[in-house]
């Protein structure tokens, strides 16, 4: 499984290939390009990823939510390079019997790797300037760099 | 050792550099980076360390050897 991808996401293609007869419920998180950030226009995203780390780190959490949830399907893909407006940058797909668990289940896959996930967004501005992503601001909570708002819970 | 930054780090350190350091944990590196350039001071400070690809406390000892990624806070989705 590949769980880091340059490749463009086709949501509905995927949404298809996962279709699960066991599940009543599949919850689908499909992270896209938007236009305006911070009050500017966006042209593009740029991810990058320290990759060996990112898909490691992607496959325990995979496993870690598959084993707590009692998932009977889940899939989850980032996209890295330069990503388009409108183009799906993140897709989280989770199927179990009852709906409760495939909303828990996909909501812990997003933030996991929007929080630890060695993966950075780089937006870039149609004014001409950049600025990376920095969406984990766990540490001023926290005090500690390696540890999350919902470590605390 | 190795060192390799990523994302908004490479503004201030090369993304993949061989380096000779005396620090004999990784928060020592981290002093030693901050004095090679301190404008990268406040990055560092929020950012996590690994070593082998694997997150490590600042605390953990380093013998000079190891590949160490510097990773900044995470800003995937």
């Amino acid at each position: 499984m590949q769980y880091i991808s340059n490749k463009a996401i086709d949501v509905y293609d995927l949404m298809t290939q996962y279709r699960d007869d066991e599940a009543g419920a599949v919850v689908v998180f499909n992270g896209t390009v938007r236009r305006q950030s911070l009050g500017k226009e966006v042209t593009h995203l740029f991810y990058e990823a320290a990759e060996d780390m990112a898909e490691k780190m992607m496959s325990e959490i995979i496993t870690e939510a598959k084993d707590k949830w009692n998932l009977s399907s889940v899939f989850a893909i980032h996209r890295i390079g330069e990503v388009k407006i409108g183009e799906s940058a993140v897709l989280v797909i989770t199927a179990t019997p009852h709906r409760k668990e495939a909303y828990e289940a996909n909501r812990y896959i997003i933030e996991k790797i929007k929080h630890e996930l060695p993966l950075w967004k780089c937006e870039f501005f149609k004014d001409g300037t950049k600025k990376w992503g920095g969406n984990c601001n766990c540490h001023e909570v926290t005090g500690d760099v390696n540890k999350h708002v919902y470590d605390l819970t | 050792m190795k060192i390799k930054t990523y994302a908004v780090l490479k503004d201030y350190f090369p993304h993949q550099a061989d380096k000779v350091s005396s620090a004999k944990t990784i928060n020592e590196l981290r002093e030693e980076l901050i004095v090679e350039n301190p404008s990268a001071k406040a990055i560092l400070n929020i950012s996590r360390f690994a070593i082998d690809d694997t997150f490590v406390d600042l605390d953990m000892a380093i013998n000079g050897t190891e590949i160490i990624s510097i990773i900044p806070p995470s800003s995937g989705g």
